[in-house]
């Protein structure tokens, strides 16, 4: 008898372990639950609103992944980190609540009182009542300007009565035990599904998608917070929460309580959060105002993308010291997000050719950053502190400003040197076309392309000048419009004074000329290259070009006008010219042999006319043969 | 085991917002009974601002579509109607195999009542039907539109909160998590 109390006892003791053991675990869910819908992404955002990058996938093919927290009610959770901390440092004792609050935080700018009274319209449209009274609470630095500002949102609290230990019988058979806990166990399973559903269904979760999934900047944020000292509410504010109560799961030695208070969230949308009237930024960080020639740091990684190299190049305004030309294309404004989306997306756009405005600038822009946004390395989201200003909505979509553009794969005979119709054929290789460029935003388009661009050049330039050479310039003139609009553009004397990344050694660059040699012997002739950049060496080489004259001063047929670079000829008479250049390479080729003839015979009549005046001053002189003559 | 049963607010909904709120509705009470190891899918609906829970199991979206497609097949047929859209669960006791017979028996323990009223969209005034306007300008016809679209809104959530109270409500009735078993089975009925 003893011993089957002995084994009573021993059964009640595992299965009160199991019990606290579940109990334990359901606070760890109910934690993980919440704050994975509650806490906004430590990293940069997800802009496209998709699924997040970490969700979990099907079980069905995932299943060999499955983490051993992961089968606690048999529900797979992506990670959550905040969950995991807060708990292990929180609970020590299933007997102590678990309270999680969600927390509101507004923050204007320091000595910005006009934000201040615009914060207090947003805030009292989201609780109703005036900010002061109404549990906000307020932080005031040392010149007495308010911070920031707080305000509860929902508190979950998550309880164990264990109230009824006293109350049970202590024994009981081993089998009503067991089955107790697979209720207990069915009953929390089902209670954390539908608080699954629930942190979904509240107000707050809206605010959450929306700080998530927008690359805006918003004058507030969600916090949740596990404290350890809890702060009842006052009635007052109890009156203005709504509460939900879950039906209490019924343990052993007590029941499992999971509560809900929050408030309606019914006149706080974010429009109301948009921040900032769009502005233009001048002199963002990086800008030739501020330092030409600053170098760009390695941008950090962004959520979920891949690692990306470090992208480092020199502003394309440090050449401007050598031109005179001023900007061809209006710098636009930055992107909201950072700085570096400023100065990786604008730098070259003085440099580009302007391009022809077919579609609004905004929507262009929309169009880039869908394209590079699985691409992009995203900067910390600058304070609210930050001097920049939002622009106008369509350049803020650009969250994404493309910062680094990967290098795909590059075709070198496709890719022409010329910028616009290099721009033209960059779209065919990995980007998605990009519909329409404006002319106000023309130039960082043009830039995202070109760095796209300049990146290829980076692996090829060698072939790749040699390629491009003699296709050059038929292929501007046949296809490109844009390039056209370049040639005319008497502010952009040549395509090529846009920068290219010094990575080719400049003893390449001329062999690559070989080809033709009327180009390389001016090439070695100039001993003018600029030493900062291939760029302005091929810029210095095409000068030369233009000035340089033509090569046959005869041509009767094709007189072969000058190369392309005449910004006052017309469309037309620039295509004829195309035609006659070429067909005028030919003539040359066929007048130099032509030409070697004529020296031939010339050279034949003039020794015929010495030998015969030999012969005839003395007769006895033997004729030399020549092999030459007929 | 006795059968709960669960009737649900009726929704108006027009016909092109059927699938959505079919979807959302159908997937929650689901996912309430997928017991077994489940990695939870979020769906936003594309018409309301609202995010629904889904089991991420493609055997269940694909039956949950294909009826939903039938559904919807058979609201064009039937226009104008109040229907009803049944979800049940049930659990299958095989009887004795006999020489004649090998018949599974499916013993349901919940079933749910999807009432809806689908509503055709306003035209121009033909008939005598009191739904109509004499005069409608595209202005009001939008803000009409929007009004009922919010409306529904807030009752597809009410509904959902109504899943979870009657789900936390009623807990005994519900079968014990088998191993292997990742969702309890259901079926879904239609008007025929």
């Amino acid at each position: 008898m003893s011993s089957s109390h002995n084994r009573s006892s021993n059964n009640n003791n595992s299965e009160g372990a199991k019990a606290e053991q579940i109990i334990f675990e359901f606070f760890a869910k109910s934690l993980h639950i919440i704050l994975e819908s509650r806490t906004p992404f430590m990293s940069s955002r997800n802009f496209s609103g998709e699924q997040m990058m970490c969700s979990p996938s099907s079980s069905s093919s995932s299943s060999s992944s499955v983490r051993p927290r992961d089968k606690w009610f048999n529900l797979a959770l992506r990670e959550c980190p905040a969950a995991l901390e807060s708990f292990d440092i929180g609970r020590r004792s299933t007997l102590e609540p678990l309270v999680v609050d969600v927390v509101l935080v507004v923050r204007p700018l320091v000595g910005d009182q006009m934000n201040l009274s615009g914060n207090r319209e947003l805030i009292r449209n989201f609780s109703g009542k005036e900010y002061q009274s109404s549990g906000w609470n307020s932080d005031q630095d040392e010149l007495g300007c308010e911070t920031k500002n707080e305000q509860i949102i929902e508190r979950w609290v998550v309880q164990y009565d264990n109230r009824k230990i006293r109350e049970s019988a202590t024994t009981s058979s081993r089998r009503s035990s067991s089955n107790k806990l697979q209720v207990m166990y069915k009953k929390a399973t089902l209670l954390l599904r539908s608080l699954f559903v629930m942190v979904r269904l509240l107000p707050a979760y809206k605010i959450f998608r929306e700080l998530n999934s927008s690359g805006q900047i918003f004058k507030f944020k969600l916090v949740p917070r596990v404290p350890s000292i809890v702060e009842p509410f006052t009635r007052r504010e109890e009156a203005e929460m709504q509460k939900f109560s879950f039906t209490p799961v019924e343990t052993i030695c007590g029941r499992l309580c999971l509560s809900i208070l929050y408030r309606s969230l019914s006149d706080v949308s974010c429009e109301h959060s948009t921040p900032m009237s769009p502005t233009f930024i001048t002199d963002y960080v990086g800008s030739p105002l501020a330092d030409p020639l600053k170098r760009f740091p390695s941008l950090p990684l962004s959520y979920g993308s891949p690692p990306l190299l470090p992208f480092q190049r020199r502003h394309s305004w440090s050449f401007d010291r050598h031109k005179a030309s001023p900007p061809s294309v209006s710098c636009s404004p930055s992107p909201t997000r950072s700085d570096s989306h400023a100065l990786v997306s604008h730098p070259c756009s003085r440099n580009l050719p302007p391009q022809p405005s077919e579609m609004p600038t905004g929507r262009r822009k929309e169009s880039y950053a869908e394209e590079y946004s699985p691409y992009q390395d995203f900067s910390p989201p600058p304070s609210p502190s930050a001097p920049i200003q939002a622009v106008s909505r369509g350049i803020t979509r650009t969250e994404s400003a493309p910062v680094r553009i990967p290098a795909p794969t590059f075709q070198t005979k496709q890719n022409i040197v010329a910028p616009s119709p290099h721009l033209k054929l960059s779209r065919h290789t990995s980007l998605k076309p990009v519909r329409d460029f404006g002319p106000g935003e023309s130039g960082s388009a043009i830039d995202k392309l070109y760095l796209y661009g300049r990146d290829d050049f980076r692996k090829h330039s060698g072939m790749r000048l040699s390629s491009n050479s003699s296709p050059r310039i038929s292929f501007s003139r046949s296809s490109s419009r844009s390039y056209q609009d370049d040639v005319d553009d008497p502010d952009f004397p040549c395509p090529f004074d846009v920068e290219y990344d010094d990575i080719t050694d400049r003893s390449s660059r001329p062999g690559s000329f070989d080809h033709r040699g009327d180009i390389h012997e001016p090439l070695e002739s100039s001993g003018s290259f600029p030493k900062k950049s291939q760029d302005a060496a091929v810029g210095a080489l095409v000068r030369m070009l233009k000035k340089a004259p033509p090569l046959r001063q005869d041509v009767s047929e094709s007189s072969i006008p000058e190369i392309c670079w005449n910004n006052n000829k017309p469309a037309r008479a620039q295509e004829i010219a195309v035609a006659s250049i070429t067909a005028s390479g030919i003539a040359l080729a066929s007048k130099t042999t032509a030409d070697a003839m004529e020296e031939l015979r010339t050279y034949k009549e003039m020794k015929n006319h010495l030998l015969l005046s030999q012969s005839t001053s003395n007769p006895s002189s033997v004729t030399a043969t020549s092999p030459f003559d007929a | 085991m006795n059968c709960e049963v669960c009737q649900l607010k009726e929704l108006e909904v027009e016909s092109f917002e059927i699938r959505e709120v079919l979807r959302c509705i159908l997937h929650t009470i689901v996912f309430h009974r997928a017991l077994g190891l489940i990695r939870p899918k979020d769906i936003d609906l594309e018409l309301f601002e609202i995010t629904y829970v889904q089991c991420g199991e493609i055997e269940v979206e694909k039956k949950i579509d294909e009826k939903v497609d039938q559904f919807i097949s058979w609201i064009e047929k039937h226009p104008n109607k109040k229907s009803q859209i049944c979800l049940s669960f049930y659990e299958v006791k095989s009887k004795q195999p006999s020489w004649f017979t090998n018949k599974i028996e499916r013993l349901y323990w919940e079933q749910w009542y999807i009432n809806l009223n689908v509503l055709q969209p306003t035209k121009a005034p033909v008939g005598k039907s009191h739904h109509s306007k004499l005069v409608m300008d595209p202005g009001e016809a939008s803000e009409e539109r929007s009004s009922r679209r919010t409306l529904l809104e807030q009752s597809l959530q009410e509904v959902l909160f109504q899943i979870i109270k009657f789900v936390n409500e009623k807990k005994d009735h519900v079968p014990p998590i088998n191993d292997g078993v990742i969702y309890c089975p259901f079926e879904i009925t239609i008007p025929s």
